[in-house]
C-alpha cells in the first residue's frame, strides 16, 4: 500500500447525530419493566480478615429484594496472568474496593441503605501499601497462597512480584565499564486514572437460562466470558450488548462488575441496574495507572553512541492481577525506547499491593516509563555536552537498527517526526535565545507496538444496494468503528454513508478483543475489508452473468459494476441486490505475525519485546513556570506521529488532541494520592484534577506518512494510545530547562516543582517529606 | 412527601409530584423521560448535566426539582428544530459533528448548553472567551480543540 491510496475524505461520525440530540443511549439511560437497583458493599477497611457477613437486617428491609454474598456464587477464581480473585470477598479483603456483598432493592437510596446495613466483622491486617518494600524478599504476601492459584506462571511467582521481565541485549555490564559517561536517575511516578467522564453502569435481565447484560465496557467478549466462567454457565448463555459507551481510555477494558450483577438479577428475580457514583468510579475498577518506581543507568561515549543501558522498575500491580500480568513486559520495552541501544539489562516488576489493582490505561506502563527515560535522556545529553535534540537525532532507530531484543526494523518514521515535531514547535528560534526566561520548549520521543489479534466482520448488502456491517470490535468513542463503512465503501465502490453498523453485541458480530491496544482499525479494518471483498466478487459474479462480460473485465465505482473502459455498460449494485441472490461476506483476514527476536537471555517473554509496524512519535512543549509558585503552563504544543497512513484525519487529529491533553494532566495535575492505609484520598474530580478548555494548549499536528512493513489496512497503524506516551516527558524536560534542575515525581504539581526551583536557586529547602504533595 | 410543581422543558409543561430532595436532573431524566443531559459526577463539577434554567446554564445535578417550579428548562433535546423531515441540527450542532468536537458524546450535551448560552450572550466571543465559557464542561477525548473550533464556527458564520 502506498500513500496515495488513502481515503480523502472529512467524514461524519454515523453515530454524530443521536449524540448532538440527546438522542443516543448509553447504559445509564436505559430502565427495564420492573427493575431493582443494585448497590455494593465494598471492603471496610483496605487489608483484613472476614470472620463474620450476616445480611439478615439487610434481607429484612422494606424494599429489599435480594442480598447476595460469595455464598451465593460459585467459588471460582478468575483473572488474567494470575486467577486471583473472587467476584466476592470471602477469606481476605485485599483493598478498599473489595466486592464483599451486592444489594437489589426498589430504589438505589434503599439500595445502600441495605448494603450499609450487612454486619461484616473483620481481623483487621496490616496494610501492605508499599509496592517497593513488597517487592523484597521475605516480604509480607498480598496473597499468602497464590502459588496454589490457577492462570500461567510464565512471568514467575516469587514473593509479591506477580510478573517478572527482563529485556537483555548484548553484556550491559561490561559495556557500561567501557562508557565514557555513565548517568544514573531515579524517578517516582503516582497513580492515576483514566476517569472517563461516563461512571459505568450495568443492567442484567434473564430469560429462563439465560442472561443479557447491557454494560459500558470496552471488551464485551471479556465481559461476556468472565460472567460464563464466574457463574459456571455457557458462553452461549450470556449475551453482552453495550449501548453508547462515555469513553474508557483502557478503564472499562476487562471483566468488571459484569458478572456480580447477572448473579445479583437472578437472586432478586428482576432485571438489576447498577450505576456508580463518581466517588465508586474512582475506588472501585480494579482498574489505573499504575504508580512506578523507574531507576535507570546508561553508558554514553562522548559523540552520543549509548553503549549500554541497565535499568529496573518497580510499578504496582495492586491487589489483583487483572488484565495487567504482561505490563511489566511493555514497561521494560518503554524503558529501552526507540534508540538504539548496543547493550541492555532492564529488569521490571509488577508488584502485588493492598491498593487498588492497576491495568490498562491508555498506553499503560508508557507515560510514566517514557516521562523517566526522556528526562535521563536529556541528562546524558547534559553530561556529553549536546543538545536533548542532537542526541535523540543521532541515537534514534531507523531501518536496520537493530531493537533492544534483537528486532531489526524495517522503515521507520523516528528521525522524521523528531524534525517535524522541532520545525512546529519553532525549535531553532528557542535555541537562538528568543523565548523568555521563564519559558522553554521540551522534547520526548517514544514509540507504542501494533496489536494483531484475531478479529472478524461480515458484511451484507440490503435490497436497496445499502448495506450493513456486523463487527465484533467495539466503539469506545475514538470513531474507530465510525469509520468502518470508509474501508468497506471503498472495496466495493459505494458511499460510506450507504452502510449501517451492527456491533457492541457478542451474539452478533464475530469475537473481537475490543476496545483496546489501539488495534480496532488495524484487526477489525482487516476483517472488514475482507468481508467486503467477498461481497465484491458476489457481485463481480452476478454482474459478468447479467452483463456476459468476464468478471476480470468489470470495475465497482460509484454505486454500479461496469465495463472498465465502458462506463455505459452497467449494472447498479441495488439492482444486483435486489436480485434475490444473497450477498454476504465475512471476513477475519490473515494475522500479522510479529516480527522476529532474540530472546534467549531474557525473561518474562510474552511478545511484546518485538513490536510489530511501530508507532513512532515525537512531541515538544513550550512551557511557561512561575518560579515563585510553581505553577506550570503548556503555552504550545507540537506532536508529530508515524502512526503509517492516516484513513480519516478529522478521528486521528481528534486522538492527538484528546490524548495529548490526557498527557499534560498526567504530567501537572492527575495523581490517585494514596493515605498510609491505602485508601484514596481524592475520589472526585474537584480533587482529581482533569484539564479544561482553558488549560489547554495550541496542538500542531503532523503525520509522518511512510510505508510501514506489516502495516494495517492501507498502510494504518494505531493513533490512539501513542498521543499520551511522550506528553509528561517532554512537559518534564522543558520544566528542567526553566528551574535547572528535573523534576522526578509525577505528577509535576506546583509544590513539587516549586521545591525543586527553590533548592536550584539556593534557597533554604523546606522539607516536605512524608507529608501529602497534594496538601 | 412529595411536592407538586410545573415545569416547562423544551415548551411542554409537565405538572409533577417530586420529592423535595430531588434534583432537577433526576426529575428530567426520569419522570420526564428526557435522558439526554446526563449524570458523569453529581457535584458541579463536570457539567455533562447542563441544562438552560430561564435562559441560565444551570448544573441540573445540583438543582433542586423544587426550585425549577414555574421556570422554562432547556435541555439538549431543545436545540434542534423540528419539522416534517424530522430533526433539523442547530449551526451548533452540526459544526460540532464537522469540526470533530464529539468523541465518545457523554459530555456533548452540557457542552453543547454551555456553548449555547454563550452564544446567546455573546454572539461574537474571542478562543478566550469560548474556553472559559466551557471550563465547567469536562471533556476526556477531544481535548476540547473541535468543540471551541465548533463554537467559533458558529460565532464567525462559518459554521
Amino acid at each position: 500500500m502506498t500513500v496515495t491510496d488513502r481515503v480523502e475524505q472529512v467524514f461524519i461520525r454515523p453515530d454524530g447525530k443521536e449524540k448532538v440530540t440527546g438522542a443516543g443511549r448509553y447504559t445509564a439511560d436505559l430502565n427495564l419493566t420492573g427493575q431493582a437497583h443494585a448497590a455494593f458493599r465494598f471492603a471496610d477497611h483496605p487489608h483484613a480478615r472476614i470472620t463474620r457477613i450476616d445480611t439478615a437486617t439487610a434481607r429484612a428491609m422494606p424494599g429489599v429484594f435480594a442480598v447476595i454474598t460469595h455464598v451465593d456464587v460459585p467459588e471460582i477464581r478468575y483473572g488474567g496472568m494470575v486467577s486471583d480473585r473472587h467476584l466476592f470477598a470471602h477469606d481476605v479483603v485485599r483493598w478498599e474496593g473489595d466486592v464483599v456483598a451486592a444489594v437489589a432493592a426498589r430504589t438505589p437510596e434503599l439500595a445502600r441503605a441495605a448494603a450499609a446495613a450487612i454486619e461484616v466483622d473483620y481481623e483487621v491486617l496490616d496494610p501492605l501499601p508499599d509496592f517497593v518494600a513488597n517487592a523484597e524478599p521475605g516480604a509480607p504476601l498480598v496473597h499468602a497462597d497464590w502459588q496454589s492459584y490457577g492462570g500461567s506462571r510464565s512471568m514467575g511467582r516469587d514473593g509479591n512480584i506477580l510478573g517478572r521481565s527482563t529485556i537483555v541485549k548484548g553484556d550491559a555490564d561490561a559495556a557500561m565499564a567501557t562508557a565514557d559517561v555513565v548517568v544514573r536517575g531515579t524517578y517516582r511516578a503516582d497513580a492515576s486514572q483514566g476517569a472517563p467522564i461516563e461512571p459505568r453502569a450495568v443492567i442484567a435481565q434473564w430469560t429462563g437460562d439465560k442472561v443479557t447484560v447491557w454494560t459500558s465496557t470496552q471488551v464485551p467478549f471479556a465481559a461476556r466470558d468472565g460472567v460464563a466462567h464466574t457463574l459456571g454457565i455457557p458462553q452461549s448463555a450470556v449475551r453482552v450488548i453495550v449501548p453508547l459507551l462515555g469513553g474508557g481510555f483502557g478503564s472499562k477494558c476487562d471483566f468488571h462488575f459484569e458478572g456480580h450483577i447477572a448473579a445479583l438479577a437472578r437472586a432478586a428475580r428482576r432485571p438489576v441496574k447498577l450505576v456508580f457514583s463518581r466517588r465508586e468510579e474512582f475506588i472501585a475498577p480494579d482498574h489505573r495507572r499504575e504508580g512506578m518506581l523507574i531507576e535507570l543507568e546508561t553508558g554514553v561515549m562522548r559523540d552520543g553512541r549509548i553503549v549500554a543501558r541497565r535499568g529496573r522498575l518497580t510499578l504496582d500491580g495492586g491487589a489483583y492481577c487483572g488484565e495487567g500480568g504482561f505490563f511489566a513486559q511493555m514497561a521494560a520495552m518503554h524503558a529501552c525506547g526507540p534508540y538504539v541501544l548496543e547493550n541492555v539489562n532492564v529488569e521490571s516488576r509488577l508488584v502485588y499491593s493492598t491498593n487498588q489493582p492497576s491495568a490498562s490505561v491508555r498506553a499503560p506502563t508508557a507515560p510514566q516509563t517514557c516521562w523517566a527515560l526522556e528526562q535521563h535522556m536529556d541528562a546524558i545529553a547534559a553530561a556529553i555536552g549536546l543538545d536533548g535534540a542532537e542526541l535523540r537525532r543521532r541515537t534514534l532507530i531507523e531501518a536496520g537498527a537493530v531493537g533492544p531484543a534483537g528486532q531489526v526494523f524495517g522503515e521507520v518514521g523516528a528521525k522524521q517526526a523528531l524534525e517535524a515535531a522541532l520545525e512546529l514547535i519553532g525549535y531553532d528560534d528557542y535555541l537562538r535565545g528568543e523565548l523568555p526566561d521563564d519559558e522553554a520548549i521540551g522534547i520526548a520521543c517514544g514509540w507504542w507496538p501494533s496489536m494483531a489479534s484475531p478479529s472478524g466482520a461480515y458484511v451484507k448488502l440490503n435490497g436497496d444496494g445499502t448495506g450493513v456491517i456486523i463487527t465484533g470490535a467495539q466503539e469506545c468513542g475514538s470513531g474507530a468503528v465510525m469509520g468502518l463503512p470508509l474501508l468497506a465503501a471503498a472495496e466495493l465502490g459505494m458511499r460510506p454513508e450507504d452502510f449501517t453498523l451492527h456491533y457492541q453485541d457478542t451474539d452478533s458480530g464475530p469475537w473481537d478483543m475490543g476496545a483496546s491496544g489501539s488495534q480496532t482499525t488495524f484487526n477489525n479494518g482487516r476483517a472488514v475489508i475482507e468481508a467486503a471483498r467477498e461481497v465484491r466478487a458476489q457481485l463481480l459474479e452476478l454482474a459478468s452473468q447479467q452483463l456476459e462480460i468476464d468478471a476480470a473485465e468489470l470495475e465497482l465505482a460509484d454505486g454500479v459494476v461496469r465495463a472498465a473502459g465502458s462506463p455505459d455498460v452497467a449494472v447498479s449494485i441495488a439492482d444486483l441486490a435486489g436480485s434475490g441472490t444473497p450477498l454476504l461476506g465475512k471476513g477475519s483476514g490473515e494475522l500479522p505475525e510479529n516480527p522476529p527476536g532474540e530472546t534467549s537471555s531474557c525473561v518474562g517473554v510474552l511478545g511484546m519485546e518485538t513490536f510489530l509496524a511501530p508507532q513512532l512519535i515525537t512531541h515538544a512543549a513550550r512551557v511557561k513556570v512561575d518560579r515563585q509558585t510553581g505553577v506550570v503552563r503548556v503555552m504550545e504544543f507540537a506532536a508529530a506521529h508515524d502512526s503509517g497512513v492516516i484513513l480519516n484525519r478529522i478521528g486521528a487529529d481528534g486522538q492527538v488532541y484528546g490524548g495529548v491533553l490526557m498527557g499534560i494532566g498526567q504530567a501537572l495535575s492527575e495523581a490517585t494520592w494514596f493515605d498510609e492505609q491505602g485508601r484514596q484520598r481524592n475520589p472526585g474530580l474537584l480533587d482529581y484534577k482533569l484539564q479544561t478548555a482553558s488549560d489547554a494548549p495550541p496542538i500542531h499536528i503532523r503525520w509522518i506518512e511512510i510505508d510501514t512493513p506489516n502495516a494495517g489496512p492501507r498502510g494504518s497503524k494505531g493513533v490512539g494510545e501513542p498521543p499520551s506516551v511522550p506528553t509528561p516527558g517532554a512537559i518534564a524536560n522543558g520544566i528542567a530547562k526553566v528551574i535547572g534542575r528535573p523534576v522526578h515525581e509525577l505528577p509535576m504539581t506546583a509544590e513539587r516543582v516549586w521545591s525543586v526551583a527553590v533548592d536550584s536557586l539556593g534557597l533554604e529547602w523546606i522539607d516536605t517529606s512524608g507529608k501529602d504533595p497534594s496538601a | 412527601m412529595s411536592v407538586s410543581i410545573t415545569v416547562t422543558v423544551n415548551g411542554i409543561t409537565y405538572p409533577l409530584d417530586v420529592d423535595p430532595h430531588a434534583s432537577l436532573l433526576h426529575t428530567v431524566r426520569d419522570q420526564v423521560g428526557l435522558t439526554g443531559a446526563k449524570e458523569g459526577c453529581d457535584d458541579s463539577e463536570c457539567g455533562a448535566c447542563m441544562m438552560l434554567v430561564d435562559g441560565r446554564p444551570t448544573n441540573a445535578c445540583s438543582y433542586l426539582a423544587v426550585q425549577a417550579d414555574g421556570a422554562r428548562v432547556i435541555t439538549v433535546e431543545g436545540l434542534a428544530e423540528q419539522d416534517g423531515a424530522g430533526e433539523r441540527l442547530s449551526a451548533l450542532q452540526r459544526a460540532m459533528l464537522s469540526r470533530g468536537g464529539v468523541q465518545c458524546g457523554f459530555c456533548t450535551p452540557g457542552m453543547l448548553i454551555s456553548a449555547t448560552a454563550l452564544l446567546e450572550r455573546t454572539p461574537h466571543p474571542s478562543e478566550d472567551e469560548i474556553r472559559v465559557a466551557l471550563s465547567g464542561n469536562l471533556c476526556r477525548c477531544t481535548g476540547y480543540d473541535g468543540i471551541v473550533k465548533a463554537v467559533a464556527a458558529v460565532a464567525d458564520g462559518t459554521a
